[in-house]
């Protein structure tokens, strides 16, 4: 999109317009819409607004060790002394790990795919940080490494391959359960997850 | 003004899905009734979702849908066949997802092919039901075949394409732009064009002619499995112009064995 051919548009306003252009979900309608606010937002907010988006790209790194997002390498994860060292778990992107921080549950450490195998996508294992979580398996400091990828086709699809990967270390690799939800229904259960939470059934 | 329904129901077997919007899958299905069809199966990420764990791939489902302006929407989904041999087991799901794909990319919107639904469902049981540690080494190969025969692209291997004579026995060569073998009178050169052995075209004849249980019986020596792999492979990439996304993954699978 080029507002080369509308001269009635200000040139910084016709090149903000194309930079909202090129995001994710935005319109032309929208670029315009969003450009024509920020003309009428406060100097300092829109300032604040610049200093956000260029904090990201120049202070967010991939931590060396987990490969998760963050201000400093490595991460507080990473570097925190509480972890558990001995255990790594495998997710597919950032906000995995948040949702199984939020459980309180696992003390152990991270590693993050930024992504999932997906044949159909193109999308194949050398585009996943598999080859650093192997360089991060070479200590004999890890002894489990929990596979938490989504039940989807892809996450399990990456899943198994992982397995595949590591079986020659000789660690031991364990999956998430997958069974049936909280406040599910099993009337809307699929065949698939309700035979699982049958092979998974505990003693109460 | 003729009553058109806005719902209808269907089964089907899930081709592929990718996000879509907040929590939504965009869902490409096959039909035996209405052939391809892309639906939006709305909610289906959430954990909770009542579609969700139903319309995966490569699962057979059955499906109340509505029709929409540009795509339709499940409203109701019941998986029929989960398939679930298949879906633990790398080497049979990346051929599974192989075999989707090449459905996806042969047929068309709103062309029904019963045949060709038939087909995707009985290799897909094939694949799921196989007892052995590896699925039937002619499967892949009897499915290429098949599927190219059900979409009018059926390779000539009787006669050569050039000059219309029988074909005498011995080595030939195949040309995916023509659509089949060319004899040796024929001095084939060219672009594209690869050498047949004798076996290899047998066993393309014998894909043809016979059905899916001896397609599943038949034992093939690795040589002549990668030759016809690869004569099958030409003619599909001729014929869509483009090599498929997951037969890259299906060979990393086939071939690297374990990586690490």
């Amino acid at each position: 999109m080029t507002y080369d051919f509308l001269p009635s548009v200000a040139a910084p306003l016709a090149r903000l317009i194309e930079e909202f252009h090129k995001l994710p979900g935005i319109g032309p309608k929208s670029a315009q819409r969003l450009a024509y606010y920020l003309i009428r937002m406060p100097a300092e907010e829109a300032r604040s607004l610049a200093e956000a988006v260029l904090a990201v790209k120049e202070r967010v790194i991939f931590c060396s060790v987990c490969q998760n997002i963050t201000e400093s390498s490595p991460c507080y994860l990473c570097s925190h002394e509480g972890r558990d060292r001995s255990r790594i778990c495998v997710v597919e992107e950032p906000l995995d790990v948040l949702s199984l921080e939020r459980t309180q549950a696992y003390k152990g450490l991270y590693h993050v795919l930024h992504g999932v195998i997906s044949p159909a996508s193109g999308i194949g294992p050398d585009d996943l940080r598999l080859r650093e979580l192997l360089e991060r398996l070479k200590g004999n400091e890890v002894g489990e490494v929990i596979l938490a990828t989504n039940p989807s086709l892809e996450g399990e699809n990456t899943s198994m391959y992982i397995q595949r990967m590591l079986a020659p270390l000789g660690l031991r690799v364990t999956r998430l359960a997958r069974g049936l939800p909280v406040g599910g229904d099993l009337e809307y259960a699929d065949e698939v997850t309700l035979s699982r939470a049958l092979e998974g059934r505990q003693e109460v | 003004m003729p009553y058109a329904p806005k719902t209808y129901k269907t089964e089907a077997i899930v081709l592929r899905h990718f996000p879509f919007g907040e929590a939504d899958y965009l869902l490409t299905l096959y039909t035996p009734g209405r052939g391809k069809v892309r639906a939006v199966a709305k909610g289906a990420r959430r954990i909770k979702s009542k579609l969700g764990g139903h319309v995966e791939p490569p699962m057979r489902t059955s499906l109340f849908m509505s029709k929409g302006q540009n795509l339709d929407s499940v409203g109701q989904a019941e998986a029929l066949e989960g398939f679930r041999p298949l879906r633990e087991d790398l080497q049979r799901l990346s051929q599974a997802l192989y075999m989707l794909e090449l459905v996806d990319a042969f047929s068309q919107e709103d062309q029904p092919n019963y045949p060709l639904y038939r087909l995707t469902l009985d290799s897909l049981r094939s694949l799921s039901q196989s007892e052995s540690e590896n699925a039937p080494p002619a499967l892949l190969p009897f499915f290429q075949m098949r599927i190219l025969d059900y979409t009018g692209f059926r390779p000539e291997l009787q006669r050569c394409v050039e000059c219309d004579e029988g074909l005498e026995p011995g080595l030939h060569s195949f040309s995916p732009g023509s659509g089949g073998a060319l004899c040796d009178a024929c001095h084939p050169s060219g672009v594209g064009i690869l050498p047949m052995s004798l076996n290899a075209i047998k066993v393309l004849r014998f894909l043809q002619r016979e059905t899916m249980p001896s397609a599943e019986r038949l034992t093939l020596e690795q040589e002549t499995l990668d030759e016809v792999d690869r004569l099958l492979g030409s003619l599909i990439r001729y014929v869509l112009d483009r090599d498929l996304k997951s037969s890259r993954f299906l060979q990393q699978v086939t071939v690297g064995g374990s990586k690490g």
